[in-house]
């Protein structure tokens, strides 16, 4: 049924006309490349402070709510870029184990995201309180291994 | 010995010809440059804003220097690394291809950027440190954003050419 929904979806003028300007794919994936730096850089250095790795000059509820609006706002354009390769590609993507998987994933970040950023909005110290290393260290490494995963789900794509 | 010749050589060696017959070996390699040049982009993109006077206004410019230049210099690093290796895999191949020679020129000229910042802009930082950066810092800020985003871009038209 998929599969089907990919050969219609290939046929339509819009995926058409996608598929013959050659420069487009390409194109599209350096958006959204550059839109991946947007976000997993934020995520990673949110990351090794929740690890208590680094010892920046700001402090984590700081940290997060100048992040979160460029990290919600380059999820955004992640989101646009990926459907436009979608509709251009759907048999790549929609069919690949890979694309399944990283889709999963990025649900997954998504969540880990708005626990920490909604934690916070109560309490700025909900997650430096010495109660709570545990919690914040788990958060720290499931965003930095999700992130990962997702990236190079993301680049296998190409490949299974 | 041509330059071909000794990139004919590079890639005939023992490695090099394993990263280029193996199923598995590129891919995983690419993945390690991709997770690393996100780091190194989004890591200067930070200071780029923050040079450009859009971002990060309230902080010392020197203290957002201190901390996001460990995340580019190590992401760097692995990004160099991996993408020797790709470039050994297929050197002669690479040589040639346009798209390639872009993403090489801008990221010397990247290179020298960042090094006429520091040695031009920065040594008179004491001035601007807490405020609004000078037109010179703005300049290397907005040039080196629009480098990092070519190179981006020609890197993965790389891989639509090769």
């Amino acid at each position: 049924m998929i599969a089907a929904f990919c050969d219609w979806l290939a046929a339509t003028p819009v995926s058409q006309t996608f598929q013959d300007w050659a420069w487009f794919v390409p194109l599209v994936q350096t958006v959204h490349i550059l839109s991946v730096a947007v976000v997993a850089t934020p995520v990673a250095m949110l990351a090794f402070r929740l690890l208590g790795l680094t010892r920046l000059g700001l402090t984590l509820a700081v940290m997060v709510s100048q992040f979160m609006p460029w990290i919600w706002s380059a999820l955004a354009v992640l989101l646009v870029s990926g459907m436009l390769l979608t509709v251009t590609e759907p048999a790549r993507e929609l069919l690949n184990f890979a694309f399944r998987a990283k889709m999963i994933l990025v649900v997954v970040l998504a969540v880990i995201l708005t626990i920490l950023q909604s934690r916070l909005r109560r309490d700025p110290d909900y997650w430096t309180r010495p109660a709570r290393r545990g919690a914040a260290r788990s958060i720290g490494v499931a965003s930095l291994l999700v992130e990962i995963l997702i990236v190079t789900a993301g680049r296998w794509i190409a490949y299974v | 010995m041509s330059i071909v010749e000794a990139l004919q050589r590079l890639q005939d060696l023992p490695f090099p010809t394993e990263i280029r017959e193996s199923a598995w070996l590129f891919p995983t390699i690419e993945t390690v440059h991709v997770l690393a040049l996100v780091l190194v982009v989004g890591s200067i993109a930070f200071l780029d804003l923050r040079l450009l006077g859009w971002t990060s206004r309230p902080r010392r410019i020197t203290d957002l220097i201190a901390e996001t230049l460990p995340w580019t210099w190590s992401a760097f690093a692995v990004a160099a690394t991996s993408g020797a290796l790709m470039f050994s895999s297929k050197a002669v191949t690479y040589y040639s291809n346009i798209p390639f020679r872009l993403k090489m020129l801008c990221l010397m000229l990247a290179g020298f950027n960042m090094i006429w910042f520091h040695h031009v802009s920065l040594r008179r930082v004491g001035g601007w440190d807490h405020g609004a950066p000078p037109a010179s810092a703005r300049i290397a800020g907005g040039l080196s954003m629009l480098l990092w985003i070519t190179i981006v871009g020609a890197g993965r038209w790389i891989g639509f050419t090769t």
